[in-house]
């Protein structure tokens, strides 16, 4: 007669059950984060995603219906505009030949400083007389968010200096000028 | 007693894959020479443009991984059937190839993460080329945790199949979408058909980096292929010895 | 982050996640070998299934 207490021994197949169970517990908990992990990306996807950013002219046009609420506007820095002064940074975007004039309150990443470089600005519309190179206009845009947008161009630092030239067809069909930077 | 024979499992080291691994080795340090010291730096983003040299070559690696393990899912589905082996060899090119893309695409999220600090100003957007990349990452986490579910081997590689050809559906959107969304993120730095907006030594360093990547890749994608083979043996041998065991107990209560 | 910091960091942690993967893939397969019987002289039969190896 086996003695052997039961509570002591399991058969092989009660032990790959178990294991089987806790292994399908364990997936089915990372399934349920996997899944919570995608709905949240999707759901912060469609709201972000389809339009990051307006361009500068675009903002222009649609800023009776933006009202004062806020988005991101894009465009290049025009750098003879970039003025500091007390933790703010003036400075105007362009973009189709239209001008933005941009009143920043944040510390600008490094390559803002980087001549003609384009930059996505997170703020809205403010009402006030302004003066810009391609005259004047009735708002500013208040930033308090900068992201530089980089290009996909490479170029060899030992080959290539930076210019206050704009870059190739920018101003072509503009009709203002563009002064060049003092500094 | 039922046992597994490994008479059809070769030795764990072949003469092609130490010369690959040695290679690999050897490509990833001349890559990191190039991409470190020789290669110069940029006119705008200064020395963090050597990002690219881990960064593109990565999300390639990525791409042609999940492209890997939707060919062996298509093979494995159309011949579970017919071959000898129920599809079990394209099962496994798909598994060891989709882990080495998530590793990838962990890489690519990381480094690029760390650029945008530097370049943007912020380690994070959710414009739609970020997005779909961490979709991507966790779609294909997700059918690595499939692969482990217990089941039926076959049966789990059919669900690992399917699943592999609905998360490949991803892999074209996350490349376009610099092109058909705007993006913080910049174009695609290499893309077939378009030239590329980089001068002679970094285009070159960057090719080559990739070339590297891919060696690395394909040394990994070998070796975790024979491991799944090895798990999978152990599995049939943990099986046999069970159903010998049971056999055993039920021939001494006869 | 400076940029170099910043270049320093990503590459360190790309060389160690490949490394580290390599590693784990290679020593798995080691371990299963060892457990499985598989020794470093085992006889091939190349017609049979694709095969088990993990050494570099």
């Amino acid at each position: 007669m086996d003695l052997t207490p039961r509570h002591e021994v399991e058969a092989p197949d009660e032990m790959r059950q178990k294991m089987h169970r806790r292994r399908r517990r364990t997936v089915l908990v990372v399934a349920l984060v996997l899944i919570a992990a995608m709905a949240f990306i999707t759901a912060q996807g469609l709201r972000n995603a389809t339009l990051f950013f307006r361009n500068a002219d675009e903002a222009v046009e649609q800023r009776v219906e933006l009202g004062d609420r806020r988005f991101r506007i894009q465009g290049r820095v025009i750098p003879s505009t970039v003025k500091s002064e007390s933790g703010i940074t003036t400075f105007e975007i362009v973009h189709d030949c239209v001008v933005v004039s941009i009143r920043h309150s944040s510390d600008p990443p490094e390559l803002f400083k980087s001549p003609w470089i384009p930059v996505v600005l997170e703020g809205s519309w403010v009402i006030g007389e302004i003066r810009n190179v391609a005259g004047s206009d009735t708002h500013y845009f208040a930033s308090d968010r900068m992201l530089v947008k980089h290009t996909n161009e490479y170029a060899s630092a030992n080959e290539q200096r930076l210019t206050d030239k704009p870059p190739e067809g920018l101003l072509d069909q503009c009709l203002f000028e563009v002064p060049a930077a003092t500094s | 007693m039922t046992s597994v024979t490994h008479s059809n499992a070769k030795m764990t080291a072949t003469a092609t894959t130490r010369v690959l691994g040695v290679l690999a080795i050897a490509a990833t340090a001349l890559m990191t020479v190039l991409g470190l010291l020789i290669s110069p730096a940029d006119v705008i983003q200064g020395e963090a443009v050597r990002m690219l040299y881990i960064h593109v070559p990565s999300i390639w690696i990525a791409y042609g991984a999940f492209v890997l393990t939707s060919v062996s899912s298509i093979l494995f589905l159309r011949g579970r059937k017919r071959r000898e082996d129920r599809g079990r060899h394209y099962d496994r090119l798909a598994g060891s190839a989709a882990e080495v893309g998530v590793v990838f695409t962990g890489i690519t999220l990381v480094t690029g993460m760390l650029w945008g600090k530097v370049t943007w100003g912020t380690y994070w957007q959710w414009d739609a080329r970020l997005t779909t990349t961490v979709l991507l990452f966790v779609t294909y986490l997700g059918y690595l945790a499939l692969r482990r579910l217990p089941a039926d081997p076959i049966v789990r590689s059919r669900r690992a199949a399917v699943m592999a050809l609905i998360s490949f559906v991803n892999v074209p959107i996350v490349h376009y979408s610099v092109d058909w969304w705007r993006t913080l993120h910049q174009k695609a730095s290499l893309s077939v058909g378009r030239r590329p907006e980089i001068t002679g030594e970094m285009y070159w360093t960057l090719l080559y980096s990739t070339l590297a990547v891919t060696i690395v890749a394909a040394w990994l994608i070998i070796h975790r292929y024979r491991v799944i083979r090895l798990e999978e043996l152990r599995d049939e041998e943990t099986l046999a010895a069970l159903i010998s065991s049971r056999l055993d107990k039920d021939d001494g209560s006869n | 982050m400076s940029e170099v910091a910043t270049v320093v960091t990503g590459w360190g942690i790309t060389i160690f996640v490949i490394a580290t993967y390599s590693i784990w893939v290679v020593s798995r397969g080691k371990a299963i070998g060892q457990e499985l019987g598989i020794g470093e002289m085992e006889q091939l039969d190349p017609r049979k299934d694709a095969g088990a190896t993990t050494d570099l």
